[in-house]
């Protein structure tokens, strides 16, 4: 095959652009960096960025998305047509049909890929930028290297007592600190936000009790908390510290603002349909709320994304619908709001699925290639990034590593991704090893 | 670089609170006594003035120098010699004076070598560093290795690597190496050798003398030799260290130019590239730790508080043990006088949570309070340590390095070993015992706990890193790589250490078990199985670190020889690192801390404590009960969290009790108990508690906030004690603590009290014994009572409110 390539093999490309980095000595001329940097300075306007991630755990077909393969045999094909998108000449599939409405607002990176197949280093990679240092297997939760998110909340820390980092309804399975510590895992979200009776636990009020009445409770919290406190720093008194978040905590649940983002409720009717009436399009809309009033990081974990039978029918039926209408929704109504320049918006799983199609109709593990949406915080729309080959097998243009996505990320972050942490044991470690930024986000 | 033939004297041995260097009288002293050194050669020396006070105080960078014929001064306390002969350094501190005897040899015929004297040129330039040209990919096509663990490559990079462009021997000056670490050509890490410097001149010697690797018969580096050793300084001032290269040959060589140096603690003192410290305005202990090719050398640094404090001030301190003793003595020299000692209800409170975990009931803590008993302390702690709650408490514990990943062993696994650790803490195993059923662990892993760590930690490596951290106390993960960075240890460290696993057999369903998959067996003996190192490829043979080569029979299990060298009484590391692991449980810090990274470079603040507590669990052969009752006993542990004057700074001596934040368990078990109103838990049986959760994946939102750690997290860890927001939002809003506040049920402590006919005063009371385990003040209770309106409604919203505050209050959070 002539365009046989995968993970391991750079195209010629590449080699010349390693060549002249190689020859200015490091990963990026200090030119790069500088613009770069001004690039992510420049992608909020100044303000910080958030994000939000749409996670398809399991891992969704880039031929039935973003990277339809019309020419190619009736088994790597499939049963669905190509729509034409917002821009000339690009085509997706027919069950994003939605999105290819809105492709003017985002880029499609058809060229990411990995060595992993398995769900567990798979997800590991996608979601930290570093790969397992052992093998880990197919059910698999692990973490040995933080989460973006938790780096997220680990640099910008507690503003105005909302964790900075969350996840609904659960969180993903590397979705963790790890050595960052457990202050940085997210505050899960859970629940069923299509339904009347879904309330987020914990930052508003609890059921029954009356903001008057929490009032009062933090009046006698006051008089009856009498424990001495020493605010010298020297003396590390963990109950100052506390107190700290006690404040921040009672000025959430009495900030009118805060609470109205967490009722869903609120929101306008028409907005609501919009996004679809699902619990898994309503925590879209959600996601929006929560990062309009200061989460800086919301992680939408979505499961069941791995369709090893039956692809066809699951790609025709709701599963999708929902999909492509909602992150659909989110895109155009960040956009309207004027939030998607300061909001970071990512729709991935832990890889692509095999070309051809099994005796089973469903498509296997395949990381060699897979499509990843990008929006937002200055990344251009309707750019298609890479490409794979004719038959969809391999990532063969353009070819870019987890690394490189995550150095991305975390550069669209605002946050340094060659920067240096220590882990529980003392020993440095790079945030991203060696990524390289995919350099058609930043211009 | 020439050696010295013989060892010149120094003053050394400098002990702890005395007068210094012995009882001299106040004066100059030099160090070294007499400078001997060969034509070429450049020196350090120190002068310390002897104060009346006391405090030794280096005066090198004051004193007046006059330096006369053979020799001249370079720098600020270095000589270079320049002909043979002997001479005299003359020192002067303000009419203070001192003669130094200068003797100079001829320079040595010597060809200087890649090991012994390029490599740590490379590595004081920083050549050799993570961010330079160790990289992973090198930099610019030049690689080498990190802290020099490959000296075969690297030798061979500097000498062939780039078709031999680097190096140029007919004109060494003119050689790339030297063009770029001089800067003579760009060079990305810019000037980092200046031409005609010492280590400039190394290079261009070595290239220039047929690029030796090693010399015939190079001596071996043996240690390194820091001066001053340890020493009391005052805030602000300022120490320059010697470092001294002993080697096999009994030859010693000032190694302070190319020696790179680290402080543990910064806030005591910090300390410069070219080894000068100085001392900050916090008082504590440091050590300034000193390596050099691999060896490391350290210097203490006592910073005791201004004011001395006069030795009557700790005559009166009850010392009701050992424990006391040794830590009053590490008191005193830091100026530090201990709290008082806690309330009754403290105690009892502090011993119930580290003890088992559970507070105190109303009941325990009113009859406790009642007790008139002046022995009523001792005989609680003998108490709780029989209760049945102590076994779940201390396995959980354990649990947090123990526990591996469901994904990884399968859930059966995880279960058969979180039930063996159960077992093991009810019939309070000796500690001896189970270090030996974990390492020496075979059998099937669906029926034998221990098996499931060898089916967790599969690789040798896995398993080295992990029992040298939990049995020994001792970080080996470094040198898996290269070698420890500020540490002795070395790859052949670590990679004999793993020896002892190779030969270790496996039979069954291996790793990506499916949740309720397959079991495997382990077995060890039989022969089998080698180790290659992964650089050199030479078989490696058992050998624990810092331990003699274990001798392993035809067919026999090596463990087996790790398991005896780890029990032989005179194991440096086995009894310490748990005796210390248990302290950190009832101090909330480690005598050394982290618990598990004993080096020199984080020395023990209370060293002899530590040794004592470790004979004592010889003594009484590894029976942590003892110890606890031992620690429990002391008056240190009786100690009052509230700081004196004297110890507000104080962090890691002991001299107040360190405030901790319950735990995920404890703190959901607490909720339930002091609510009366007990959380159900899937995968538990009906009335299970928290602690008993065998698998972070039951679900509890509390323990889950509170930082219960996530065994998917790859490493034995300490969990995170932090306080976090999730946490105070937690208590303050969760549905399920409302809901436990508001419930009808016939045990709730709301419902009982607000249904009663106590008074409201009575209700206070009560509601202050349930959750603090003692009575309230008069205010206390005028503050609480007033919440109480008319009716049965405003009854009970009164009791919820005053229970949700004193849960939402720091002194219910806190193990204070």
């Amino acid at each position: 095959m002539a365009t046989h390539r995968n993970c391991d093999g750079h195209l010629r490309r590449d080699f010349i652009q390693l060549g002249l980095r190689g020859a200015m000595g490091m990963g990026l001329g200090m030119c790069d960096l500088l613009r770069l940097k001004a690039a992510a300075e420049n992608a909020g306007g100044g303000k910080p960025v958030n994000c939000i991630m749409i996670w398809l755990d399991g891992g969704p077909s880039h031929f039935e998305t973003f990277d339809p393969k019309p020419d190619a045999p009736a088994d790597i094909r499939g049963v669905f047509k190509t729509v034409p998108t917002k821009v000339a000449g690009v085509h997706f599939s027919e069950p994003v049909t939605k999105l290819a409405g809105v492709f003017d607002k985002f880029t499609v990176v058809r060229s990411i890929c990995h060595k992993d197949p398995n769900h567990g280093g798979g997800n590991h990679y996608m979601m930290t930028g570093a790969p397992t240092p052992v093998p880990v297997g197919c059910g698999a939760f692990v973490t040995f290297h933080p989460s973006m998110g938790s780096m997220v909340s680990h640099t910008r820390g507690v503003r105005g007592g909302i964790p900075p980092y969350m996840a609904t309804p659960s969180n993903t399975r590397s979705g963790g600190p790890n050595f960052l510590g457990g202050e940085h895992a997210p505050f899960v979200v859970s629940g069923y936000p299509n339904s009347d009776a879904f309330r987020v636990s914990d930052v508003v009020l609890p059921g029954g009790i009356a903001e008057g009445r929490m009032q009062g409770r933090r009046a006698l919290r006051g008089a009856l908390d009498r424990m001495k406190r020493f605010n010298d720093r020297v003396t590390e008194d963990p109950a100052v510290e506390f107190d700290r978040f006690y404040e921040q905590g009672f000025d959430l649940v009495t900030s009118a603002r805060a609470q109205e983002a967490f009722d869903i409720g609120k929101e306008d009717v028409k907005v609501r349909e919009r996004y679809g009436r699902t619990d898994m399009g309503q925590r879209f809309l959600l996601a929006r709320r929560l990062v309009e009033v200061g989460v800086s990081w919301v992680t939408v974990n979505w499961g069941g994304w791995d369709h090893h039978g039956g692809l066809a029918d699951a790609y025709k039926g709701d599963m999708l619908k929902t999909l492509d209408q909602g992150v659909a929704a989110l895109i155009e109504d960040l956009a309207e709001r004027g939030m998607l320049e300061t909001t970071l918006v990512l729709l991935l799983g832990e890889f692509g699925r095999t070309p051809k199609i099994n005796p089973g109709g469903g498509r296997d593990h395949w990381p060699h290639a897979m499509s990843v949406l990008m929006a937002g915080a200055g990344i251009p729309g309707g750019q298609i990034v890479g490409a794979t080959d004719a038959r969809g097998y391999y990532a063969a243009e353009d070819v870019y590593r987890p690394e490189d996505f995550a150095a991305s990320v975390y550069t669209k972050m605002g946050i340094d991704p060659h920067q240096k942490l220590e882990t529980a044991v003392g020993r440095p470690v790079s945030l991203v090893n060696d990524g390289r930024l995919i350099r058609e986000l930043f211009v | 670089m020439i050696r010295f033939s013989r060892l010149p004297v120094y003053a050394v041995g400098l002990c702890l609170g005395g007068a210094g260097l012995g009882d001299a009288v106040a004066g100059l002293v030099a160090e070294p006594a007499e400078l001997r050194l060969r034509v070429g050669e450049r020196v350090s020396f120190l002068i310390t003035e002897k104060g009346a006070d006391g405090f030794e105080r280096d005066v090198t960078e004051v004193v007046a120098v006059k330096m006369a014929g053979v020799a001249g001064l370079e720098g600020v306390g270095a000589v270079r010699a320049g002909q043979v002969g002997e001479g005299v350094m003359e020192v002067d501190l303000e009419g203070q004076r001192l003669a130094v005897p200068v003797v100079v040899g001829p320079a040595a015929e010597r060809v200087p070598t890649f090991a012994g004297d390029v490599l740590p040129v490379l590595g004081k330039a920083g050549c050799s560093a993570a961010a330079c040209h160790a990289r992973a990919d090198g930099q610019n096509g030049f690689r080498l290795s990190v802290f020099s663990f490959d000296p075969k490559s690297d030798y061979h990079q500097i000498v062939r690597g780039a078709r031999g462009r680097r190096v140029f021997p007919s004109d060494p000056g003119e050689s790339l190496l030297l063009l770029k670490a001089s800067g003579m050509v760009p060079h990305e890490g810019g000037e980092r050798l200046a031409k005609e410097s010492d280590g400039w001149k190394v290079l261009r010697d070595w290239i220039g003398t047929g690029m030796v690797y090693a010399g015939e018969r190079e001596p071996t580096l043996e240690r390194l030799e820091v001066i001053p050793a340890e020493r009391r300084y005052r805030k602000g001032s300022v120490q320059r260290l010697l470092v001294r290269a002993h080697y096999g040959d009994g030859t010693v060589r000032d190694v302070t130019a190319l020696s790179g140096f680290y402080s543990n603690d910064k806030q005591v003192a910090t300390v410069s590239e070219d080894g000068r410290v100085v001392v900050e305005q916090v008082s504590g202990q440091a050590v300034v730790v000193a390596r050099y090719m691999g060896k490391v050398g350290g210097a203490q640094v006592v910073v005791p508080a201004e004011r001395e404090l006069g030795a009557e001030r700790y005559e009166g301190l009850v010392v009701r043990n050992f424990i006391d003793r040794l830590a009053y003595g590490r008191f005193r020299a830091l100026g530090l006088l201990p709290s008082g000692e806690c309330s009754d209800a403290e105690f009892l409170r502090r011993a119930s949570l580290d003890v088992l975990g559970i507070l105190p009931t109303a009941e325990e803590a009113r009859q406790f309070l009642a007790d008139g008993d002046p022995e009523k302390r001792r005989k609680a702690v003998a108490r709780l340590l029989e209760h049945p709650a102590y076994a779940d408490h201390w396995a959980a514990k354990f649990a947090d390095l123990f526990r591996p990943n469901p994904d990884r062993v399968g859930v059966k696994g995880v279960f058969i070993l979180d039930q063996w650790l159960r077992e093991s803490f009810r019939r309070n195993q000796r500690w001896d015992e189970f270090v030996r059923e974990v390492v020496l662990a075979q059998g099937n892993t669906h029926r034998f706990g221990p098996a499931v760590v060898y089916r967790d930690r599969r690789e040798p490596a896995e398993l080295t890193t992990m029992f040298s951290q939990l049995f020994l106390g001792v970080r080996l993960d470094c040198a898996k790589c290269h070698h420890h960075p500020n540490e002795k240890w070395s790859q052949e460290d670590f990679y004999r250490m793993a020896a002892f696993f190779a030969p270790l057999r496996q039979k069954g369903g291996g790793i990506s078990a499916p949740i309720s998959g397959g079991h495997e067996t382990f077995w060890g003996g039989g022969g089998g199985g080698v180790l290659n190192h992964p650089v050199t490829g030479e078989r490696m043979m058992p050998q624990p670190p810092d331990g003699p080569a274990a001798v392993v029979g035809e067919g026999q299990d090596p463990r087996e020889a790790l398991v005896a060298w780890m029990l032989d009484p005179g194991n440096p590391f086995f009894a310490k690192a748990i005796a210390n692991r248990v302290w950190s449980h009832f101090f909330g810090k480690g005598i050394v801390d982290p618990v598990d990274d004993f080096r020199l470079s984080n020395p023990a603040t209370h060293p002899e404590l530590l040794e004592a507590l470790a004979e004592h669990l010889r003594a009484e052969k590894y029976d942590l009960k003892a110890l606890m009752r031992t620690i429990m006993e002391s008056e240190l542990y009786q100690l009052s969290s509230e700081p004196n004057e004297t110890n507000a700074g104080d962090v890691r001596s002991f001299s107040r009790y360190y405030r901790r934040r319950m735990g995920a368990e404890m703190m959901a078990d607490a909720v339930s108990d002091v609510t009366g109103v007990p959380s159900e838990y899937p995968g538990l049986p009906a009335g299970g508690r928290a602690v008993q959760a065998w698998t972070y994946k039951i679900e509890s939102r509390t323990m889950d906030a509170f930082g219960r750690p996530n065994s998917s997290s790859d490493c034995p860890c300490e969990r995170n004690m932090k306080p976090a927001i999730s946490q105070a939002l937690h208590l303050m809003n969760a549905d399920g603590l409302q809901a436990k506040l508001t419930s009808t049920a016939e045990g709730a402590t709301v419902q009982r009290l607000a249904g009663g006919g106590m008074t409201p005063r009575e209700i206070v009371s009560e509601l202050y014994l349930i959750c603090y385990g003692r009575l309230p003040v008069e205010e206390e209770t005028a503050v609480a009572a007033a919440q109480f309106g008319e009716g049965a409604e405003a009854r009970r919203r009164a009791v919820e409110d005053v229970l949700w505050a004193l849960i939402n209050s720091a002194e219910f959070v806190f193990n204070h």
